[in-house]
């Protein structure tokens, strides 16, 4: 493979309509020299960087704003990362968390293109002392 | 401009800084430059003795070596930031789990960088997700 190689994740949001299979038969469908893994989150794909670009710009078109991307450290299939070797997945938890964060921020995205206006609320206060007193007052009655 | 992350692990702010025309500085990247350098010893190893030595640029010798060992990787990162993202309030299980003390680290690194800077809230509904999205937007349209 060449040297300047990229592995990228294609994170579907939960939200969106577009399935892992349609991703992967689509970068197929491309005849660009990369390689393409479905995964249950969307799929990863690998190639020179500027085949993975140009399958980016084509995936990103099936759901603009509900598809995101990042660049993987490990090459998909490494051992020390893929399950089928029985490799760890220390990176698991944050997919998930940012996977289930993704229909949020979709919308977010979507105003922003829109153009929306937002308003930001006050970040929540402190409890204060006083109010936690008379909370502890009316539990020990 | 290349914009650093935090957590740089982050796939919501990698692909945010992408979308609006920055390149991200992540964690990932430079993982991948380590662990398909063929000089890098055997698996699961990918922080090699000489980067823990360029983790005492960023971190003093008292400083347990975790911190040096992550800051040797993210240290060099920080140093080529044009500009930084940071997300505040966001869940235990969001970003580095392990080390809030590297944690802390970094954004004191980018504070005294003086780079421009922002610190968005981790959304916990809609309405915060389009503020963070609109602040980020802003912030990176800001910068051409």
């Amino acid at each position: 493979m060449a040297k300047e190689f990229e592995t990228r994740m294609i994170v579907i949001s939960p939200s969106s309509s577009v399935t892992p299979d349609q991703v992967t038969r689509l970068v197929h469908s491309l005849s660009l020299e990369i390689t393409v893994k479905e995964t249950c989150y969307g799929a990863m794909i690998e190639g020179s960087k500027e085949d993975v670009r140009n399958a980016l710009i084509a995936i990103r078109k099936l759901d603009p704003d509900r598809i995101f991307t990042k660049v993987r450290g490990f090459p998909i299939g490494d051992t020390r990362r893929c399950r089928a070797h029985h490799g760890s997945r220390p990176g698991f938890t944050q997919l998930e968390k940012e996977w289930e964060c993704l229909r949020l921020v979709d919308k977010g995205v979507s105003a922003a293109e829109r153009g929306e206006p937002v308003r930001e609320r006050p970040p929540p206060r402190k409890l204060s002392v006083k109010r936690l007193k008379e909370i502890v007052d009316e539990v020990s009655k | 401009m290349k914009v650093f992350i935090v957590p740089p692990n982050s796939l919501i702010l990698f692909d945010l800084v992408e979308r609006y025309g920055h390149e991200p500085l992540s964690l990932m990247g430079a993982i991948h430059e380590r662990v398909v350098n063929p000089e890098v010893e055997s698996p699961p190893m990918n922080v090699t003795p000489d980067d823990v030595k360029k983790g005492l640029k960023y971190a003093g010798i008292e400083v347990p070596s975790g911190i040096r060992g992550r800051l040797a990787v993210w240290g060099p990162l920080v140093d080529q930031a044009d500009a930084a993202i940071i997300m505040d309030d966001a869940p235990f299980e969001f970003g580095c789990v392990g080390c809030h003390r590297t944690d802390e680290m970094v954004r004191y690194l980018i504070r005294k960088r003086k780079i421009p800077f922002i610190v968005v809230r981790y959304p916990n509904d809609e309405e915060e997700a389009k503020v963070m999205v609109a602040k980020i937007k802003g912030f990176l349209e800001g910068l051409q």
